[in-house]
């Protein structure tokens, strides 16, 4: 459990490096990763999502996270099981498979965005798309807490299990119950830090100007331009085959598109 | 009684956090874990309840190795207060958060509301009992973590920072209340970079650094010792750095004082050869 939830975190947690990846302008990793995401949205057939799911690959090859994302894949193994082994029993082992392919790809597409973009230049790229610098600001200090409060959380476990509390006992809604002396002490906590930030940004004079000026700004460059096209064009073709193709053409497709587990 | 064999930890394969340590606590003593930022003092502490288990060797608690039973199990025995107690903190009332270890530990109902009311008691904070633990103030949470803790009367008691952000009254009532259990059947073990209030506070004294046992004795010895204070970051408590001074201009002045009663009588001796 602990070293599960840590490893998710691991998936979304930024390193400096100097690659392609991370020298694209956020705003075009942004769409590439919400265009990875909407494409992974449209399918629920084996194969077509393993298609996905490889043509992410050499991204991430690219960002040279495969170890950060190998790990992170360890991290969402409980929640894939819980997902394969419900709806395997509810629906089918097939129907089951293609859903945890898709939530991996939708994993796969948005660790990509976090890998390789800085929290500080997700928050410049917000403004550059207009949004308030506030929500922004606000935006990009979410992410950055999130391994705090992913450590805070293994903290408060410890203290709680210290107290002798038993995270397996009882029933599933004791189960469940069992987690609120974990759960409270991590929202109080994250109340009263977010209560210091503010006044310690305020003793900073932040928000004392309504327009800001920043140290280095974005620019899109060739590289990025050739990236928003060609995932551009890789959505339409996928949106074509999906919406028309799929629907009116089906006798076109190859078999292998449908291909599934008979059970 | 604790015993470390060997202990050595890492989270990571190749990253020791702790490193082939060997130690025995006993019963009777109030023992002091000291060392720099990152040396592991609370990554030791967490093995002696089986939050962590050891990478390689073995950790004992009453002859029980820590792998074989669980941190609930260890719980009626050992109680652990955490640096912040905001990270236990979280019932509607104080009687709640005072029962909760007692409900975990499966007492009797009339146990319960005995001990939750001699605890609150203890630590002054009876006339809060119905109120929320978050409207209290930083001390007086500080206060109720420990009585949450210690209304289950554990053998074995660890304290992580007790004395963070503590004004010196409380810190004066901290020892008082550390000397109770200053007794043939319990472990008291302080985790601290305070170093006056550790040398107050402990009969004997460890010294962790990068995960390594450097010091293990009298406060006094270890804490006029440069040469192992260098190594974990720490400062001499005052008496001792004012011997030093002293020593460079009377050279036959004691510089292993720490205790204000040692300061005096070292003073007075001064003085007396001057006259």
């Amino acid at each position: 459990m602990k070293k599960g939830m840590a490893a998710i975190f691991e998936a979304f947690r930024f390193k400096q490096k100097d690659t392609f990846m991370h020298r694209l302008d956020p705003r075009t990793t942004f769409f590439m990763a919400v265009s990875f995401s909407i494409i992974g949205m449209l399918f629920l057939q084996i194969i077509p999502l393993l298609l996905v799911l490889l043509s992410m690959l050499p991204f991430i090859l690219l960002a040279r996270s495969t170890r950060q994302w190998l790990k992170s894949l360890q991290g969402l193994a409980y929640l894939a099981g819980f997902i394969l082994i419900i709806n395997s029993f509810f629906i089918s082992f097939s129907f089951a498979i293609s859903t945890v392919l898709r939530l991996v790809a939708l994993m796969t597409a948005f660790s990509l965005f976090f890998l390789t973009v800085h929290p500080d230049d997700f928050a410049l790229a917000l403004i550059k798309m207009r949004i308030p610098y506030e929500f922004a600001f606000a935006f990009s200090m979410a992410v950055r807490y999130v391994p705090t409060i992913a450590t805070e959380t293994e903290t408060i476990r410890d203290a709680q299990m210290s107290r002798g509390l038993e995270l397996e006992r009882g029933n599933v809604f004791q189960k469940v119950r069992n987690y609120v002396p974990i759960l409270i002490p991590i929202i109080v906590s994250s109340i009263r830090r977010a209560l210091q930030v503010a006044e310690s940004l305020e003793s900073r004079a932040f928000g004392s100007t309504a327009t800001r000026t920043s140290l280095h700004d974005l620019k899109l460059r060739k590289r990025d331009y050739t990236m928003m096209l060609l995932t551009i064009l890789a959505l339409a073709f996928v949106l074509y085959v999906a919406f028309v193709v799929q629907i009116q053409f089906p006798y076109l497709l190859p078999d292998w598109f449908f291909w599934g587990l008979p059970f | 009684m604790i015993i470390f064999e060997n202990v050595g930890f890492e989270f990571e394969p190749g990253h020791p956090v702790l490193r082939n340590l060997s130690l025995e606590l006993e019963p009777g003593q109030v023992v002091g874990l000291m060392g720099e930022n990152g040396a592991g003092k609370t990554t030791l502490v967490k093995q002696i309840n089986g939050l962590l288990k050891p990478t390689t060797g073995t950790v004992y608690v009453d002859g029980i190795d820590t792998r074989e039973t669980s941190t609930a199990q260890l719980a009626r025995k050992i109680g652990f207060v955490f640096q912040n107690a905001d990270h236990q903190l979280f019932a509607d009332t104080l009687q709640a958060e005072v029962a909760f270890a007692l409900r975990n530990l499966d007492f009797s109902k009339d146990e319960i509301d005995d001990r939750v009311a001699r605890y609150l008691e203890l630590f002054e904070l009876t006339r809060y009992q119905d109120q929320s633990p978050f409207l209290l103030s930083g001390g007086e949470r500080k206060r109720l973590a420990l009585a949450s803790v210690l209304c289950v009367e554990p053998q074995i008691l660890i304290l992580d920072e007790p004395t963070q952000a503590q004004d010196a009254l409380q810190k004066e009532k901290l020892l008082t209340f550390m000397d109770t259990f200053r007794d043939p059947e319990h472990i008291l073990l302080l985790v601290t970079h305070d170093v006056e209030f550790a040398v107050k506070a402990v009969d004997r004294l460890l010294v962790l650094s990068q995960g390594q046992l450097i010091a293990d004795g009298l406060p006094t010895h270890i804490l006029s010792n440069p040469r192992i204070l260098d190594r974990a970051r720490l400062l001499p408590p005052q008496l001792t750095q004012l011997a030093h001074q002293l020593a460079k201009e009377f050279p036959n002045f004691p510089t292993d004082v720490t205790t204000i009663a040692a300061a005096a009588e070292a003073v007075n001796q001064l003085l007396r050869r001057q006259r």
